[in-house]
């Protein structure tokens, strides 16, 4: 089938319901699904959420819904997922299809709901013990619409890592809907490193992500956004009772990109902390989105949120859309946030160059050294090169024609 | 390089310098000699720090006339890293810091650059490495120098040493000392000088550029230029700088 998704603007959840192919007897969790995205409605420019990222162009074309059909997976040493079908999983792990039966029914993002919708089913990741776990996501199919949604489990006192990464074949116009929902148990610590390189013009991405830190529990969610194209990750975190977030984004975007992230940190829990830091070098036409909320619920008392959000533009048509925001209603807290956006300093870029080191390496070895603190906290040093290299491989997309 | 005495490894043909719209250098000429010592003195607002930035290729600088030639060839439109790579080094007066750089990160790229340029093999990590720590030593500076950000929280003496460092390492042609005796202790000063000093070779040019004479105790000069109002008024030996000390720069006249 193909679908318009703005063609569902305006509609009534039973129009909707129609127009997705959804005619059967629907479980509850849809049920709730489709209630809440007719509530909320397709997202335009003038959504909140959606006001810096150009939802309306990429929602307004027509795509093959590329339906998922599971097969059974090969034994290999990572989860692949391709074009939304699990096709490897390393032996004794856990991940499989299911229904979702704990969607979040006070998600900002309708496309979150939508997502779900239009998944027949969610990959279910049951991280037992102290697992590390790399999960590829890989596309092949050209001017598809391919949702699929990911819940994640982790177990009780344990700490678990998964490395993220995207593949992708020749493929252009695609649009991928796809997002977690992530369940960090009482007294557990789950990291996701999640790198995504992107060249021009081969999909786009809207993940829509739920996670649910329970008490006493650790998230640390580190995300590395390279290179062209568009993507907004959106991301709802509710901290419990002692529980913690530090989430770390770094964008480099060269070319037309337009990416970024959209967040909601809900502290609801007392002695809950988060520390929220983007890091942003934009170069090109670029666009860079850090559009964050933290938000301190009555029965937060006692928490710290820390936020901050820094940009380089390395030319004079890169734009940071930067917002980050409190909405705070106790007393009884420590908070700051702020944002800051400059150029390389050019005293920098001559000090460098008057050692022999040329123009275009001088401003990697200073954007690299603003993106490093990032980088650096990926501890495993494997991963941290990994990224480093996909990071210089963006750098020199952005800088082919620089000559010096 | 021949040590010929009418051979000139640098020249600096009436050059005319603006920084904004500020004319600075109002023809200077001036001739380095390799394997000479030259000093340029000179009151405040003279011009000393702009001919070291007209040398390198300053962005603060447009040259608006004259030219300066650098071992046969004319220099003047080539990039600042192309100049370096050719072997003119410049000692900052004011270091900048650069934070997350490595020091050592930073000048194994800058040593492996010029190798390159000169079509030597690059330096593996251990190889430079041990290049490194004979000079250290020497400037008595601490090995946790080299594993921090570059001149990030260095104090005035060790960002000095910083840069006689990256000299010995890169092992320029002609080297540019600016001010480089500002802000240095007796000690720091002197192992600031034994690194110049080890430099000497008979071949390498330098020009000092100083206000005081203090530095010319350490670092031996064989001409002194006194510059003034963007021009070189006076050239003569060493013997001038006891006439500045005793009557000042306004006795000198051109």
């Amino acid at each position: 089938m193909t679908l318009t998704i703005n063609n569902l603007k305006k509609k009534s959840k039973d129009e909707i319901a129609q127009m997705l192919g959804l005619t059967d007897d629907l479980p509850p969790s849809k049920e709730a699904a489709l209630e809440r995205l007719a509530e909320l409605g397709i997202p335009t420019k003038k959504s909140e959420e959606y006001r810096y990222f150009d939802v309306e162009s990429l929602l307004d074309k027509s795509y093959e819904v590329h339906l998922h059909v599971p097969k059974e997976p090969k034994i290999g040493e990572k989860i692949v997922i391709e074009n939304g079908v699990i096709i490897e999983v390393p032996k004794g792990m856990r991940v499989y299809y299911d229904q979702c039966d704990a969607l979040d029914l006070t998600h900002y993002d309708p496309i979150y709901y939508l997502s779900h919708l239009l998944a027949p089913h969610v990959i279910k990741i049951d991280l037992d013990g102290d697992a590390e776990v790399e999960l590829v996501h890989r596309y092949t199919h050209s001017g598809a619409l391919l949702p699929y949604r990911i819940v994640l489990f982790n177990q009780e006192n344990r700490h678990a890592t998964v490395y993220e990464t995207f593949e992708t074949e020749e493929i252009s116009e695609s649009l991928i809907l796809y997002g977690y929902d992530m369940h960090i148990a009482k007294d557990s610590t789950l990291r996701l490193i999640k790198t995504q390189s992107m060249d021009e013009n081969r999909y786009a991405m809207i993940s829509s992500n739920r996670i649910k830190v329970n008490d006493h529990a650790n998230a640390i969610i580190k995300t590395f956004d390279l290179g062209g194209d568009h993507a907004l990750q959106l991301l709802k975190v509710d901290l419990g009772t002692y529980s913690h977030i530090d989430a770390g984004h770094l964008l480099y975007l060269n070319h037309q990109a337009k990416r970024g992230t959209v967040s909601k940190i809900n502290h609801i829990g007392e002695h809950s902390t988060s520390q929220q830091e983007a890091k942003n070098i934009l170069d090109g036409n670029a666009r860079g989105i850090f559009d964050a909320l933290i938000k301190v619920e009555h029965s937060a008392k006692w928490t710290k949120a820390h936020q901050n959000s820094k940009a380089i533009l390395l030319h004079e048509d890169a734009y940071m859309a930067a917002k980050p925001q409190l909405e705070i209603y106790i007393d009884e807290l420590e908070a700051s946030h702020g944002a800051t956006t400059g150029q390389l300093d050019r005293k920098q870029i001559f000090y460098l160059q008057s050692r022999g080191i040329s123009y275009v390496e001088a401003r990697k070895m200073l954007v690299i050294a603003f993106a490093n603190t990032l980088i650096e906290t990926v501890k495993d040093t494997r991963h941290q090169e990994r990224i480093q290299k996909a990071f210089e491989k963006a750098f020199y997309a952005g800088h082919k024609e620089l000559k010096r | 390089m021949s040590n010929n005495k009418n051979e000139k490894v640098l020249e600096i043909k009436d050059v005319h310098a603006k920084i904004g719209n500020k004319e600075i250098l109002k023809g200077l000429s001036l001739d380095l000699e390799p394997g000479k010592v030259h000093a340029i003195m000179g009151p405040n607002g003279a011009g000393k720090s702009t001919l070291s930035k007209t040398i390198v290729g300053h962005y603060d600088v447009e040259m608006s006339g004259g030219d300066i030639i650098y071992k046969g060839k004319s220099i003047k439109d080539w990039e600042p890293e192309e100049r370096a790579l050719e072997g003119i080094f410049l000692s900052f007066q004011h270091p900048v810091e650069i934070p997350g750089v490595n020091n050592a990160y930073f000048l194994r790229t800058a040593v492996n650059a010029k190798r390159k340029h000169e079509g030597k093999e690059e330096l593996n990590a251990a190889e430079f490495l041990r290049e490194m720590k004979k000079y250290l030593e020497l400037l008595g500076m601490k090995s946790d120098m080299i594993s921090r950000s570059l001149n990030e929280g260095f104090s005035g003496g060790e960002k000095k040493r910083n840069e006689i460092l990256q000299m010995m390492m890169l092992e320029p042609d002609v080297i540019i000392l600016d001010e480089i005796d500002s802000g240095l202790d007796i000690d720091a000063l002197r192992a600031v000088s034994e690194g110049i000093n080890r430099m000497k070779d008979g071949k390498r040019s330098f020009l000092v550029i100083t206000h005081y004479s203090r530095i010319l105790d350490y670092i031996e000069p064989d001409y002194i230029h006194v510059l003034k109002d963007g021009k070189v008024i006076k050239t003569a030996g060493p013997e001038l700088v006891a006439q500045l000390e005793e009557h000042g720069y306004d006795a000198i006249e051109e």
